[in-house]
């Protein structure tokens, strides 16, 4: 072969698979991944009668009952936090993006303060809210609209980012201010993957509203810490059918969304028809409703005991116990936790990929649905059954949640990636697997990949409290010592998990700069 | 014969009816410019020519290989043998023009092969060959989205002529390059149709590169075949009954004044060449 003829990309791509490989193999020890476990005839009997407890699945009157105000609470605790969050992210996000500047400068300050609203996981937040605002709903709503705030914020920024930027630079060399170059350049662009993204992480807020009830913050979560605490496997089964229910009409209502976001627009000056204004007073209505049914007056948060007690509580976190000892302990749980979210990542993400193509999208789609709709630390306390506490089990608690949510996002980019290419390979013959990955594939690649970076940099932050139920990394560390009220040594752990979250943020947009 | 359709009517599912009564025989090496107002069905008839869509009436044969290309092992056979270049270029931006043109032989290739060439291109060679013949030789590494539109279609031509179809189809190749591109391009085209005998129908929007260098001119309007004749019996009334619909203005690529005649001209010195 002829010097001219030689790939010159094929030693960085070499370069780079071995580099992975070296990155990856003591991650993989880390996270104790030990595959034989998970058929060992013992374990398989714990998590055969774990799962023989679920039937059949509790439906007294009087559970039914405490079930649909539970169902209705978590409900209310989503949309207000959501609502909230929407309020933090617009302007955030606004502020955040590069998206139609003259030059493509981002927002140091705003960046940050977003890192930190989402460096923190909600759990945690909710953890300090309920210590400084009592037990209930509040501390919910609040910690989800702050961190799914910082979240929204972040992806509205990149979404814009990630779309074509010449019609809005057009705009504005036309005299166009950046608002209206983002209105009429942007949005018609991105309004679909954001729309998508919103109704999305509203499923993820009930999803979170839930978990939260673990730490007291109200809705079906309290309901199932109780039922698990009493090991009432039925109502366990019921708690966890209701959840499956709520997050499968979220997803029929966003596909049914998405679709009217297809509809042409009708032939008039207004392109707001029943639908959208139908839509948008249901949207105010619902978040009107949910405040007032959870009873959250602002007031009570504004109170001169509320400051003080939140100032009291703020101050034992301070100073952190910086010891070397606490810090190596720190450092060793840091990097189970890294470890975790990365394993999680990785095996959801084939796994996702999988259930994600054309073909077999139909008989899979329930199964992501089901994967999606059980959150990360109700999967982590079957996964501790079957492969026994530790990292390994938190890693595949992830891997499982995630493959559901990164399996129906990858089905999403594939339907929206062009189907040209793809059909112009069939035409040359080509079988459809090779036109699925010579055509379909490189034009849902950069989203595919912006989809798992991202889910990685969440799936951090969800690694680092699957320990609470016992599967290894920081969450059982800060567990351990906020049971034990040694608030300066869990403030370490919550300053590492910041820190591991804004490294990985670093980490993740480096790598999608390189792969772009 | 390389292909005939036999009174090829085809419906589309929303109810739509894109081509009647299509009667339309061509001989291996036959080179064929299709003609007419836009939505007359060009690309319709192309479509049912490249086996993208099966007619709803009458039948089809394409390199002879009967009617009712359903999906199994034959068609895609058949298909490796048919290469069209598109419209607007099929190539996602991502990729690698080494890799996208390599992509025309994936009907060929055997599937080691086509994964192996996703990991290393597996014939640069070839690659290079076939953008040499469209001048975008030194963009053999480059990715597709640092081309232009008009590069990225002739990377589109270069696939198929990496291909080596024996029918090759070609929608409105040239609207996205200039005239003189256009009109090198047609060429290029035509030659590789004819250094391998293989039958090359285009569909094509300006009237007078349809005209200067095809030798068969087939007029399409409303569906149906308006004229099937050679490029020397074209007359100018007619080229005005078909594009009616579209004005006085017949669609060109160079506003030369005597385009007719200069096909007349090209006519002459390929039956002297022929001779």
């Amino acid at each position: 072969m002829s010097r001219i003829d030689r790939d010159p990309a094929a030693r960085s791509r070499l370069i780079g698979a071995l580099a992975t490989l070296v990155i990856l193999w003591p991650l993989f020890q880390a996270a104790e991944v030990k595959p034989g476990v998970l058929f060992d005839p013992g374990n398989l009997k714990v998590i055969g009668n774990f799962l023989a407890g679920f039937l059949p699945p509790e439906t007294g009157a009087e559970f039914m009952g405490y079930l649909a105000k539970a169902t209705l609470e978590t409900l209310a605790i989503a949309t207000a936090g959501m609502a909230l969050a929407f309020l933090i992210a617009v302007p955030m996000g606004y502020l955040a993006t590069g998206a139609g500047r003259e030059k493509a400068t981002l927002n140091p300050i705003t960046r940050s303060l977003l890192t930190i609203l989402r460096g923190i996981p909600e759990l945690v937040w909710a953890l300090v809210f309920v210590r400084v605002f009592g037990l209930g709903p509040a501390a919910g709503v609040l910690a989800l609209g702050l961190t799914y705030g910082g979240m929204l914020a972040k992806v509205y920024a990149e979404i814009l980012e990630s779309v074509d930027a010449a019609p809005a630079r057009a705009l504005r060399h036309n005299g166009a201010g950046r608002p209206l170059a983002i209105l009429y350049g942007l949005i018609p662009q991105a309004s679909k993957e954001l729309a998508s993204y919103t109704v999305y992480r509203w499923e993820c807020a009930i999803r979170a509203s839930v978990v939260m009830g673990f730490v007291g913050a109200g809705g079906l979560g309290q309901l199932m810490d109780q039922a698990m605490k009493m090991l009432n496997g039925g109502e366990a089964a019921t708690i966890l059918l209701a959840f499956m229910v709520l997050v499968f009409a979220a997803d029929g209502f966003s596909g049914w969304l998405r679709r009217a976001l297809d509809t042409p627009p009708a032939n008039r000056a207004s392109p707001f028809g029943w639908r959208s204004g139908g839509l948008g007073l249901v949207l105010v209505v619902s978040i009107v409703a949910s405040f007032s049914y959870l009873e959250i007056g602002l007031k009570s948060l504004l109170t001169v005991e509320a400051a003080h007690s939140i100032g009291e509580f703020v101050a034992g976190f301070f100073p952190p116990d910086l010891s070397a000892e606490w810090l190596a302990k720190v450092g060793k749980g840091i990097w189970e936790t890294l470890a975790i979210s990365v394993v999680g990542t990785l095996l959801a993400a084939v796994a996702g990929l999988l259930l994600a193509l054309p073909k077999w999208r139909a008989p899979f789609s329930f199964l992501l649905n089901t994967l999606r709709s059980v959150p990360e630390l109700v999967w982590a306390t079957i996964t501790a059954l079957a492969v026994g506490l530790g990292p390994f089990a938190g890693a595949l608690a992830l891997a499982l949640h995630t493959t559901g949510v990164l399996g129906r996002l990858y089905a999403e980019a594939l339907d929206n990636a062009p189907p040209a290419p793809g059909q112009a390979l069939h035409l040359v013959g080509a079988p459809g697997g090779f036109a699925f990955l010579y055509g379909t594939l490189p034009g849902a690649a950069p989203q595919l990949i912006a989809y798992t970076l991202y889910r990685w940099e969440m799936n951090i932050r969800m690694a680092a409290i699957l320990g609470f139920v016992g599967a290894g990394g920081l969450g059982q560390l800060l567990y351990f010592e906020l049971s034990l009220f040694h608030h300066a040594q869990a403030s370490t752990v919550i300053i590492a998990m910041l820190l591991l979250s804004i490294a990985v943020d670093q980490a993740s947009a480096r790598l999608r700069r390189w792969m772009a | 014969m390389s292909f005939a359709l036999n009174g090829v009517g085809l419906t589309h599912a929303n109810g739509f009816t894109a081509l009647r009564e299509i009667t339309l025989k061509a001989e291996k090496g036959e080179r064929i410019a299709l003609i007419g107002p836009s939505g007359a069905g060009k690309t319709s008839l192309l479509s049912v020519l490249g086996t993208a869509l099966a007619p709803t009436v009458g039948t089809a044969e394409v390199l002879d290989f009967g009617q009712n290309f359903r999906l199994t092992v034959e068609l895609a056979k058949l298909r490796a043998r048919i290469g069209t270049v598109h419209q607007a270029p099929p190539i996602p931006g991502r990729q690698r023009v080494v890799t996208a043109v390599l992509a025309g032989k994936l009907g060929q290739w055997p599937a080691w092969k086509s994964l192996a060439s996703l990991l290393y291109p597996l014939d640069v060679v070839g690659a290079r060959a076939a953008l040499e013949r469209v001048d975008l030789a030194d963009k053999l590494f480059a990715r597709c989205d640092q081309l232009s539109g008009g590069q990225l279609q002739r990377v589109g031509i270069a696939r198929v002529l990496y291909q080596q179809p024996e029918l090759i189809l070609a929608d409105e190749p040239v609207s996205a390059l200039d005239p003189t591109l256009a009109l090198a391009t047609i060429r290029l085209l035509i030659a590789e149709a004819e250094a391998r005998g293989a039958t090359l129908v285009a569909s094509l929007h300006a009237v007078d590169l349809a005209i200067g260098n095809f030798s068969r001119i087939v007029g399409v309007k409303a569906g149906r075949i308006a004229f099937d004749l050679p490029a020397s019996e074209i007359t100018v009334p007619l080229l005005h009954d078909l594009y009616a619909s579209e004005g006085d203005e017949l669609p060109v690529q160079a506003h030369e004044p005597h385009f007719l005649s200069q096909a007349a001209a090209n006519e002459a010195a390929t039956r002297a060449a022929c001779c």
